[in-house]
């Protein structure tokens, strides 16, 4: 076999999740020494692919080759040991180390003892080297997010990495930052590492790339060279268009009574925004990872504290922490539905009837017949499978734990509901029925707000559509002005600037 | 997209609706770093005042000879919760050396019994290391089953009879009896000992990525460290101390009991906890469980003096425990609490 033209090569690789064909068997290869984008809407499969490419699931099939020779990852270590580094969008450091020891986690000069002048000092001749600014002494925790994502990316020196992942990188870093993660990579590049990018901004991959790949649905849709990267060919091929002819579309509930209203609430990410929500209306947010608009929901949940009004139904409402965001009446569907709506040892029934545990007992205590009773009832109407109260949560699937989140906000009445990526992780199955449920809350009067990064999701559920970029919103119009390619590229990045400005 | 409870955690820039009032005090910076040290000292100098035989050489001495077999197993116990689990045997697996010190001297003779105690304590930690990792158990479950087995074995093993150990063995005992000038030569196995273990914890890669582990084992994970070996290290070096304990105990009383080791496992949570206060740490570290240990005999010792009944004894550790903790925990409240273990 000739020396491969490939540093690392997939061939036919497939991931199927519970039946579901994730990846639909990708062909790709990587060159040495090259930047190399990876583009696709949510749902695409970039995830899928970077984390089977990293030994975090296992493929259903193909081969990865790392070059020429097949390689087996099973886990991250094993990718950490094959020279596969990858840098995730929440950065992890060890919270009380400092920022010397993080960087050098795992590669601390000398045996058996701690040099910790050595490591500080070695730390320090890297961040110097490449310009980070941060000063090596400082705990990890008191780093910005920003910062962690640099320090983070500082580590990657350390390690004799072959090729590196970036998952959003820039998702967290303001323009000085992102042009120092650049120099970064330039860094990189010269010491002979494949870089592979994965970004939703244009106008960046346009910048650095070599060469950019656009998944659809599972599949390779193209890939480009640098010079052949523009805007309309990207997001010409980034549509799925066998898909969206089939899907949901909202005719439209609003009213004219005011729910919600946002008079210019602002964070320290989020300029100030102002926006009227209708009874039976649905508006759609979107933009790019990080840009702003999950600023919104953290806001509205009482998770960060903004500056400005609240209005709901007519009264101005505080909101310091989550439990006054549920009084005021507001739902909010959480993307990391895991770790921030479910109860994933608890049984279906348990979590669903939750927040109604009060009506579902008499005398102080919780009736099990009862309980049964109205957890079936939801689950029957939110179509959720199996239809087994008793289960742990766990044992469902995406689209279904993200039923059973809907399902316990069902009955708790509230007059605002905000779905945040509500289809992220959902197998293609549930995406409609999902849509279904949204809709039928808003045909019932409730207020909807739909925090999403996928473009299509918003065209198919909004009334109005919101984008919000670097912190501030660069785009709003009714959905019947919008067309599916302008709003994907407002939101990546290339005609909403001028638009901004 | 990014999670917001990524933000939760990581705390960040992020300003939570206490932070507002609060802004930077001295006084709270100084107390936080010094107050248990402060705590300490006003005890003690209470102590001092309600009896005059409280600042003696020979009460020191005294306060440090009864904490050795304590001390030696909130010190190990320290490096488990440093790594993030719990071990609930400690306690147990002191009687157990012990008992195995006794029975073996007859056998193999003092210095190999010393030895065979030493291997079976280690194993003890090692089982314990290899259930909570491979095994995916909870540290607290296992280490709590490993205890009940211990108990069970050392009955087995004493038929609930103590152990004596030969009054010849003169080299032996001077272990547990023996002293150097002023200073019981266990105090001073003790000391080295604690030394030895804040050197492993502060200065060597082990301690530090125990350290790593217990704070953040996925960042640990994908940053190539060797989480798993970590952790089982973790319970090897507490049974191990327990071990020492072990052997001192035996020597000091010249036999080995079949009970009694549990009462160690509370002062040694007690012990880590008040430790984790000391220089405003946070978190469980070496010397602090040192003063911990210290300071929870001390008020025994003075308590003891002053003529204190015994139920008022314990009435008023406990109060004192809580109360430097938790005023520890009223000068931390920058992050979302969340944790209740």
């Amino acid at each position: 076999m000739a020396m491969s033209e490939w540093i690392l090569e997939v061939r036919d690789l497939e991931k199927e999740f519970s039946g579901t064909r994730v990846l639909k068997g990708i062909n790709l290869g990587f060159r040495r020494g090259e930047v190399h984008g990876l583009l696709g809407e949510n749902g695409a499969g970039k995830s899928t692919l970077i984390k089977i490419l990293t030994g975090v699931y296992a493929a259903s099939g193909g081969e990865i080759l790392l070059n020429g020779e097949i390689v087996r990852i099973h886990n991250p270590l094993a990718a950490h040991r094959l020279g596969l580094g990858a840098v995730y969008q929440d950065a992890e450091l060890i919270g009380d180390f400092t920022v010397a020891e993080n960087v050098l986690l795992g590669n601390e000069p000398g045996s058996g003892f701690v040099n910790r002048s050595g490591i500080f000092a070695e730390a320090k001749a890297i961040f110097d080297e490449v310009g980070i600014d941060i000063d090596v002494r400082r705990k990890a925790k008191t780093l910005s997010a920003a910062e962690m994502q640099l320090v983070t990316l500082g580590t990657l020196f350390h390690r004799k990495y072959k090729v590196i992942i970036l998952d959003e990188p820039t998702a967290r870093l303001s323009g000085p930052e992102v042009e120092l993660l650049f120099e970064l990579i330039q860094r990189f590049l010269a010491q002979g590492i494949t870089i592979i990018y994965i970004s939703h901004r244009l106008e960046e991959v346009k910048r650095i790339c070599d060469r950019v790949t656009i998944l659809r649905g599972g599949i390779v849709s193209a890939t480009l060279d640098r010079d052949e990267i523009s805007e309309e060919r990207v997001t010409e091929l980034m549509v799925d268009r066998s898909r969206s002819d089939l899907e949901t579309y909202n005719t439209g509930h609003a009213t004219d009574r005011v729910v919600l209203e946002l008079q210019d609430i602002s964070t320290d990410k989020l300029e100030p925004l102002s926006l009227k929500l209708h009874a039976g209306e649905v508006i759609g947010i979107t933009g790019p990872v990080g840009g702003g608009m999950e600023q919104v929901e953290l806001a509205l949940g009482g998770i960060v504290q903004a500056r400005g009004a609240i209005v709901i139904d007519g009264r101005q409402v505080q909101i310091a922490n989550p439990p006054m965001s549920r009084k005021a009446g507001i739902s909010i569907i959480p993307e990391d539905r895991r770790r921030q709506a479910l109860f994933p040892n608890l049984t279906m029934a348990e979590n669903i009837c939750l927040p109604v545990l009060s009506s579902l007992s008499r005398l102080g205590l919780v009736r099990g017949r009862l309980t049964n009773n109205y957890a079936e009832q939801v689950m029957q109407q939110l179509n959720v499978n199996p239809r087994h109260p008793n289960k742990a949560v766990k044992f469902f699937s995406g689209g279904n734990q993200q039923k059973a989140v809907i399902g316990k906000w069902l009955k708790a009445e509230a007059r605002v509901y905000i779905f945040v990526e509500p289809t992220a992780g959902v197998d293609v199955g549930a995406i409609k029925e999902i849509y279904d449920i949204i809709l039928r809350l808003a045909e019932d009067g409730a207020a909807v707000m739909v925090i999403s990064s996928s473009t299509k999701e918003i065209l198919s559920l909004s009334d109005r559509v919101i984008v919000i970029r670097n912190g501030a919103v660069v785009h709003e119009a009714r959905k019947a002005d919008c067309d599916y390619d302008q709003i994907l590229a407002i939101s990546m990045g290339g005609r909403g600037s001028t638009l901004a400005a | 997209m990014s999670q917001p409870s990524a933000g939760i955690s990581s705390g960040g820039t992020r300003v939570s609706p206490k932070d507002k009032d609060r802004g930077p005090n001295p006084l709270v910076g100084f107390l936080r770093t010094w107050g248990t040290i402060l705590v300490i000292v006003a005890t003690a100098v209470g102590f001092g005042f309600a009896s005059p035989y409280f600042f003696t050489v020979a009460n020191f001495n005294n306060v440090l000879f009864s904490m050795i077999v304590s001390c030696l197993v909130s010190v190990g116990l320290t490096f488990v919760v440093i790594g993030g689990s719990f071990d609930l045997s400690v306690g147990l697996t002191v009687t157990t050396s012990s008992i195995m010190t006794a029975f073996l001297i007859p056998v193999l003779g003092p210095w190999l019994a010393i030895v065979g105690a030493l291997i079976i304590a280690a194993v003890v930690g090692l089982v314990n290391g290899l259930l909570v990792t491979y095994g995916r158990l909870s540290g607290i479950v296992v280490t709590l089953g490993m205890m009940f087995v211990l108990g069970g074995i050392n009955i087995v093993m004493t038929n609930g009879y103590q152990i004596p150990v030969d009054y010849a063995l003169t080299s032996f005992l001077y272990i547990g009896q023996g002293k150097v000038g002023m200073i019981a030569f266990p105090v001073i196995i003790l000391l080295v000992v604690v030394f030895i273990m804040h050197i492993v914890a502060t200065r060597t890669k082990p301690g530090h990525y125990i350290t790593a582990v217990g704070d953040n084992p996925m960042a640990a994970y994908y940053s190539g460290v060797k989480v798993y070996n970590w952790v089982i290290l973790a319970f090897m070096l507490a049974a191990l101390m327990s071990g020492v304990a072990g052997v001192i105990l035996t020597a000091v009383s010249s036999s080995a009991q079949p009970v009694g080791g549990e009462g160690y496992l509370l002062e040694a949570f007690a012990a880590v906890f008040l430790g984790a206060t000391v220089l405003g740490k946070g978190k469980p570290h070496v010397f602090g469980t040192l003063l911990g240990v210290f300071f929870i005999y001390m008020v025994n010792s003075g308590m003891s003096m002053v003529g204190f009944p015994f139920a008022a004894r314990q009435l008023f550790s406990g109060l004192i425990l809580i109360l430097a903790v938790g005023a520890n925990a009223m000068l931390n409240r920058e992050e979302i609490h969340l944790k209740f273990i």
